[in-house]
């Protein structure tokens, strides 16, 4: 995962961060295989602690999410975040998921809006490294029974 | 207060007594400053307390005062040898140093004389974890269970050691018992889930899959497992190996959660006792009906591609196919190449894909649809024929035909990529380089697209520009962009530049970024270390496990193998010809390169010797900063001439190559290069072993031929016969792979005649002759012989042909290069130096006023970009 995101994204971690993720909560990332096992998609995700105020809703984040330039308009990207997002809900009964993305991604966006139902829930000016801003997107999961 | 112990350096009265116990907790919160003078005070009284000393030393440290730390420390053991406190921070330095198995006799030293100190235990439990002594992690973890029996995660900590240590019966029994002992356990608790779920996997692992299945269930139905997916594979999984009835409908629920697993639909077969090689026919009836079933569903229709033959292949190929190039889906080439080891499919592939084209053809070729934005699917057909013949070595076809489409669509990214990755492989590296900068210029904000054509710079030899085209997506501030992406673990940057600085002759250059992929490895492993204690705590046993494992075959990697081949390689021709190791060590640097070179050295001095002045200055502004206990890394050998001119580079190949002797024991290539390693260290076992097993795998690889003629005559130029008992079992096996009475030129040349075709045999060959001391002419006239028609060559050959010419020092390379140039029409690698220099200037100048600035917008440059395009369609 971490080689294939440092191809494809400007935010980069270390392998520690990658660890962290998998081993904290590990039903919520998933990989794309090709057929000779190289990662060709991902998406990390999390579920933000929430430590100060209990009474918040718990919510899930994506952290990162790309999919190989060569490998586009598979769906992949949706299905990554379909799988992630059911298991936020159903494991750790998020009521909601939320990520940031550039204002220039209209691809990105339109997949988290258009597809998937994001709205708009803020704007964070000079979110990004290069001084770019984000907007930050949140989905109601619908919580289980 | 006076602490217990008897030797004279312990005892502090009162006032220092209570000083002491702030200094620790001073130490606890970090707060160095304080915590320094404190130590003073005590020290002023008791310059010799031992502990103090120690404690002094750790704040230092932790301070960035390293050495000075460290030998107070030293002294502070001296004082008192028989003290836990010393030897605990003793052992957090030497953790800190990534000095495992020291750090653990320091802590085992320190846990002598606090038997039950938990800290110390826990941090024992982790070293023992992180040095795989499982056996003693055990008796730890039961120590710490004694100790504190009702913190839960000790009885996890004890069952995982158990299971570590291979004792699954002990670590089913812990688990066990820890759940009689929970009490109110909350509703849907993710920690309890997990654990749940690891004890189900243990009994797995036991093969009790019954109980297992039970445990599942009953878990499942109280809710007290959340994590649904686990559930259900597991259950599967149980299932199955209980050949139950229940287990079809569990493999479907899995499926219809999940239509794109391959792992769910093997599972499912695997059930039905069917075999994907063994019985294609009802496999593929299965696959079928789940296809229909999930009709967006990428993967069964995939596989159904796989175990399909004859006319129902045909008949499921062809919606594939055409359904792909409607979507205008980019890897519909990649996801079916796979099955081109089946002439009859890779036929039916050409046949399908050229007939759509036909079908899709537009009837006037129309100039003014050249800025269409929706490609259609006449396009796509186009891409994927390009790549279809492009893979069968067709590349003036496929470059045919891919102007063909930039003609109808200049805009495409994809097209250019295309054109980029055929040249390459037709050895026009130059041609490549623009045609991916063109692929790039359309989409500047995609980093994948300029990571791409900065790899095809660096195969071209074009390093620096390569590192211009990466610094648009590195951090700002960082010294270089390739220091960034070394810092953020690039592993693919690594490898090409090291690869880059090899092919132009500068090793020192090459040897230090295979390094850097050796220090990249090495953290990966370090990392580890946190978690040991971490997921504990968390309760996420099964990833934990699934972690450790990773760990353990970490350096299978293609990387890792990779960078260690490539090292090696280096490190065996400097120590068969030392004069590699000191001379040209610029390789084919131009004028310009040494200068900036050169300029570039003086920032970097003048950086350092700034950085020097303002450290200097500062030791009296000691800050509060905690520097932790990690050693920074200092890079004490910026141009790689210390590794270049070690003088031991077969120490260093060998330790680059040790861990791939069980990780990847059946790679050939590492096999042949541990041989080359052991040979010349005189490891004569070792170098036998690898020829046995490489001879094993392929007894008629070419580079094996060399290595094999080369170990019998190295036995028999060898002054003094070797050593019993390891000389007659050298013997016995070489004998076993070639008979004592065989003449070496003759069985060389048998080998030659076996393969007369093959290029690669006749390279190896000629490299044989060489070994048995041919006089040059020979070795030469053999290598010619490879131009002739009859004789297999691609362009790598090619290149690994003039390679050897050059490294032999033969006077005809440039005859060589010459032949070749006029053979391979489309490569532009075996050029003058001159006309290389021409093309290098080509690449970059119609890119300059563009690499310094991301285009955002892809439409609106699409003038530029028809220009550029119908260019780069005719420069070939």
């Amino acid at each position: 995962m971490q080689q294939a995101n440092l191809v494809n994204l400007p935010e980069n971690y270390h392998i520690r961060l990658w660890i962290y993720h998998i081993v904290t909560w590990p039903q919520l990332s998933y990989v794309v295989e090709d057929s000779k096992g190289r990662i060709i998609g991902y998406v990390l995700a999390k579920i933000e602690e929430e430590s100060e105020d209990k009474t918040a809703d718990i919510h899930g984040h994506i952290n990162s999410i790309s999919v190989l330039r060569g490998y586009r308009r598979l769906g992949l990207a949706k299905k990554l975040m379909l799988l992630s997002q059911e298991a936020m809900a159903s494991v750790y009964k998020a009521q909601y998921v939320s990520l940031h993305v550039r204002e220039t991604n209209k691809a990105a966006i339109g997949l988290y809006r258009d597809t998937l139902g994001f709205e708009v829930a803020d704007v964070e000016k000079g979110y990004y490294a290069d001084g770019e801003d984000a907007y930050m997107m949140r989905l109601n999961l619908e919580s289980g029974p | 207060m006076s602490k217990r112990g008897t030797t004279p350096n312990r005892f502090l009265p009162p006032k220092e007594s209570s000083l002491f116990k702030e200094l620790l907790s001073l130490y606890e919160t970090k707060q160095l400053k304080k915590g320094l003078k404190t130590a003073d005070q005590i020290l002023k009284k008791y310059p010799e307390h031992g502990e103090t000393l120690c404690m002094k030393g750790l704040v230092l440290v932790h301070m960035g005062r390293r050495e000075e730390g460290i030998e107070l420390v030293r002294k502070g053991i001296r004082m008192d040898l028989a003290s836990h406190i010393v030897w605990h921070v003793f052992g957090l330095i030497q953790k800190g140093e990534k000095k495992y198995e020291e750090a653990l006799k320091s802590y085992t030293q320190a846990l002598r004389f606090d038997k039950e100190n938990m800290n110390l235990l826990r941090d024992v439990a982790q070293l023992q974890t992180q040095l795989r002594l499982y056996d003693g992690l055990v008796e730890t973890r039961y120590m710490l269970l004694r100790l504190r029996p009702t913190a839960r995660q000790n009885w996890v900590a004890l069952a995982v050691a158990y299971h570590l240590s291979g004792n699954l019966a002990e670590a089913k029994k812990v688990l066990v018992e820890y759940e009689k002992t929970l009490k109110n356990v909350p509703h849907y608790d993710v920690e309890h889930s997990e654990m749940l779920l690891y004890h189900v996997r243990v009994l797995e692992e036991l093969e009790q899959h019954s109980e297992a299945l039970a445990l599942l269930d009953v878990s499942a139905k109280d809710r007290a497992i959340v994590d649904k997916t686990a559930i259900m594979e597991v259950r599967a999984r149980l299932l199955s190996k209980l050949r139950s009835d229940e287990a079809e409908h569990a493999w479907k629920v899995l499926i219809e959660h999940n239509p794109e697993c391959y792992d769910y639909y093997k599972g499912y077969l695997s059930n039905q006792g069917l075999n994907i090689d063994e019985n294609p026919a009802e496999a593929l009836a299965i696959l079928r009906e789940f296809s229909t079933q999930f009709p967006k569903a990428n993967v069964p229709r995939r596989l159904s591609l796989s175990l399909a033959s004859g006319e129902e292949f045909q008949a499921l190929a062809e919606p594939y196919v055409l359904s792909a190039l409607k979507k205008g889906i980019p890897s519909l080439f990649v996801d079916v190449k796979s099955l081109y080891t089946d002439p009859a499919k890779l036929k039916s592939f050409e046949d399908i894909a050229e007939s759509i084209h036909k079908d899709t053809s537009p009837d006037t070729s129309v100039a003014s649809s050249s800025v269409s934005t929706e490609p259609t699917t006449y396009l796509w057909s186009l891409y994927f024929l390009a790549q279809h013949y492009s893979y069968l070595s067709q590349y003036a076809k496929a470059l045919e035909i891919l102007d063909l489409a930039l003609a109808h669509t200049p805009t495409l990214p994809e097209l250019y990529t295309c054109r980029a990755r055929t040249l390459k492989r037709a050895g026009d590296f130059h041609g490549a380089s623009r045609a991916m900068e063109d692929a790039r210029l359309l989409d500047g904000q995609d980093r994948f697209l300029n990571t791409k054509s900065a790899k095809y710079r660096m195969r071209a030899g074009l390093i620096d520009e390569a590192s211009a085209l990466l610094g648009l997506f590195t951090k700002k501030d960082a010294p270089s962009p390739g220091a960034d992406l070394e810092e953020m673990q690039s592993l693919f940057y690594l490898l090409e530049e090291g690869d880059a600085h090899r092919r132009a002759g500068r090793l020192n250059l090459a040897l230090k970024k295979y390094a850097a992929v050796q220090r990249v490895f090495d953290d990966y492993e370090d990392d580890q270390y946190d978690f040991h204690g971490y997921s504990l705590r968390k309760f996420t046993v099964n990833i934990y496990l699934n972690v450790l494992d990773w760990e353990d075959h970490l350096r299978s990697h293609p990387s890792y193998i990779k960078a260690a081949l490539a090292a090696s390689r280096i490190y065996v021709d400097i120590f068969d010809d030392p004069k590699l190791a000191s001379g040209n060590v610029d390789g084919d640097v131009t004028d310009a390169e040494k200068k900036a070179k050169k300029k570039a050295k003086k920032a970097q001095k003048e950086k350092e010797d700034a950085a020097k002045k303002s450290a200097a200055a500062a030791p009296a502004t000691s800050t509060n900063e905690d520097k932790g206990l990690d050693v920074p890394y200092k890079d004490d050998d910026p141009d790689g001439m210390k590794l270049l001119s070690t003088p031991e580079p077969l120490e260093l190949a060998w330790k680059m190559l040790q861990p791939l002797t069980t990780l990847a024991q059946d790679n050939i290539e590492v096999l042949i290069a541990i041989y080359d390693v052991a040979i010349r260290r005189r490891k004569y076992l070792q170098a036998a072993q690898a020829l046995a097993r490489a001879r094993a795998l392929d007894s008629e690889y070419p580079d094996l031929h060399v290595r094999i003629v080369h170990a019998r005559h190295f036995v028999s130029v060898l002054p003094e016969p070797m050593p019993a008992p390891v000389g007659p079992i050298f013997i016995e096996t070489l004998g076993k792979i070639l008979s004592e009475g065989v003449s070496l030129e003759t069985y060389n040349s048998q080998f030659l005649q076996n393969h007369s075709t093959s290029a690669q045999a006749i390279l190896a060959a000629a490299q044989t002759s060489r070994v048995l001391g041919a006089p040059l002419q020979e070795v030469e006239d053999l290598i010619f012989t490879t131009l002739r028609d009859e004789v297999r060559l691609d362009v790598k050959t090619a290149l690994e042909i003039s390679s050897f010419l050059k490294k032999i020092k033969s006077p005809r390379v440039n005859e060589l290069h010459q032949a070749l140039d006029a053979k391979f029409t489309l490569s532009t690698a075996f050029k003058t130096p001159d006309e290389l220099a021409k093309l290098r200037e080509w690449v970059l100048t119609t890119t300059s006023n563009s690499s310094s600035e991301r285009t955002g917008n892809g439409a609106a440059n699409v003038e530029n970009e028809a220009e550029l395009g119908k260019e780069a369609g005719k420069s070939v």
